[in-house]
């Protein structure tokens, strides 16, 4: 599993009435090349004739590949492409692209970024935001009906880095209202350097979810421009073990419990016979928690040093379930099952630790539960935590 | 002074899918006077399950010894005639 996480996300609030965004945001992840491209498009006024401008920017820049040599290039296809607005002459959107490319064994992180009329990136080092200028580039291009620089920079990337975009909908937030001059990208800078004080290691969906409320209560609640604002930030993997099934050598106890001593992470025991074992093992107690339990999932417990303890089949199947029906949080019982979803949802990485001894009890026919489920379950979980959720999982048998 | 009932209620698979899941609604068919009076926990297998001597699942343990087919009746009479029987 990789050391290391590129944590991209976005949130955006439309114009006030629009139904349609001019602000659009893409992302593409390029696993085998290592590559993840992250475009902001603004496109000229709002509604769908912006979001079609912005759209086709956005797919574009995704495409185009963005080495310094043909940077100017890729530009000028972008810029020639987009038609031109016959009364204000202008032709464009604006748009902000990040070519980020990394290696899968070490924290080298390289991004190629290109600006093009969007306000200016903000870059944060930890918490201390570092200005940055990068090379402007002047396109000369013929049918161009004013000066049109492009600022290009190439930043290394590492631990604890974010590069946040933001649209001239942050910037201009509060304009004539609450801020004569908008909140300007000196006030955003400042909001999320305090932000960043406070909560170091704020995921980018949450960061840019404040951003884009802060902006928009600067608008009085009724947007003037679509508002929106991406976040890159490169951190560390959150990782989540789950431990579940007794070992199949009872010798191998001793083993399983190393193994979950040694996680760093948030851990998860599913199942009563291997919470048994563990709890022996390393001298802890279950003590189980009667208050979090709905009709068809047991209730949870807590151990020391594990961050959850639930019954095995009949919970593990319900997460399944949920998570493949994509049931939203908010609808799911106060039980077992949210507790555990709550926790995978927060990971990056999921590690499996499956044990595969055979439950006796299981075995018994008059039991509606029995163990090649748990192969299934796991899998499946696998399954929809990767192509529905994009979290990364590995698996061991024990 | 009133000798508290312990009562654990095993939640594990085997016994909560036959029966056990009924016997934590325990406030609804037990006397809350009764109630006040008994250590009521969860326990995740008391491993009743993989043998016969005790019957079948649900299993809870009072004071100590495990009873099997459980059901909020057969519960409600053993706690009481426990609770009397201790504080005579
Ligand atoms: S599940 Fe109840 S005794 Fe095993």
């Amino acid at each position: 599993m990789k050391d290391i996480f590129i944590d991209i996300d976005y949130s955006q609030i439309y114009k006030f009435g629009q139904k349609i965004g001019g602000d659009v945001f893409l992302q593409k992840r390029n696993p085998e090349r290592n590559q993840i491209v992250a475009v902001l498009s603004d496109g000229l006024g709002s509604g769908v004739k912006a979001n079609v401008l912005a759209s086709l920017t956005a797919n574009m820049a995704k495409k185009l590949s963005f080495s310094p040599m043909d940077l100017k290039h890729s530009a000028n296809i972008i810029m020639d492409t987009l038609p031109v607005c016959k009364e204000r002459k202008i032709s464009y959107s604006t748009f902000s692209i990040a070519d980020i490319r990394y290696n899968a064994l070490n924290s080298n992180i390289r991004v190629n970024f290109l600006e093009y009329d969007n306000p200016h990136a903000l870059f944060f080092r930890d918490s201390t935001n570092i200005d940055w200028e990068g090379d402007v580039t002047i396109l000369d291009r013929e049918k161009a009906f004013k000066k049109e620089e492009i600022v290009h920079n190439v930043f290394n990337l590492r631990v604890g880095d974010r590069i946040i975009i933001i649209s001239d909908g942050v910037t201009q937030a509060g304009l004539g209202a609450s801020r004569s001059l908008g909140w300007r990208l000196n006030g955003v800078k400042q909001y999320i350097s305090d932000i960043l004080k406070d909560s170091p290691s704020i995921s980018s969906r949450a960061l840019t979810k404040q951003i884009v409320n802060k902006a928009l209560s600067l608008d009085g609640l009724a947007s003037k421009d679509d508002i929106t604002c991406c976040c890159i930030y490169i951190r560390k993997p959150r990782r989540t073990l789950i431990v579940t099934g007794p070992p199949f050598l009872k010798e191998s106890d001793d083993l399983l419990c190393q193994k979950i001593k040694d996680f760093k992470g948030k851990k998860i025991i599913s199942g009563g016979t291997t919470a048994l074992i563990v709890s022996k093992h390393l001298n802890k107690k279950i003590k189980v928690d009667l208050s979090t339990w709905s009709k068809d999932v047991p209730p949870s417990s807590t151990m020391d040093g594990m961050d959850l303890v639930t019954e095995g089949m009949l919970t593990l199947s319900k997460v399944v379930y949920t998570l493949e029906k994509k049931i939203p949080l908010v609808e799911l019982a106060n039980d077992a099952v949210k507790k555990y979803i709550e926790l995978i949802l927060d990971s990056d990485q999921v590690h499996f630790l499956v044990g595969t001894k055979i439950n006796e009890a299981h075995q018994d026919p008059s039991i509606p539960v029995e163990i090649g489920i748990r192969r299934t379950l796991i899998e499946r979980l696998r399954k929809t935590l990767e192509e529905n959720y994009l979290k990364e999982t590995s698996i061991e048998y024990i | 002074m009133d000798k508290k009932v312990k009562i654990k209620i095993c939640v594990g698979t085997s016994c909560f899918v036959q029966g056990g899941s009924d016997l934590l609604l325990y406030n609804d068919f037990i006397d809350p006077e009764i109630i006040e009076k008994c250590d009521i926990e969860g326990i995740s297998c008391f491993n009743a399950c993989k043998g016969h001597e005790n019957g079948s699942a649900p299993f809870v343990m009072i004071n100590d010894k495990i009873y099997g087919d459980m059901t909020p009746e057969k519960l409600n009479k053993i706690v009481i005639e426990v609770y009397h029987a201790r504080n005579k």
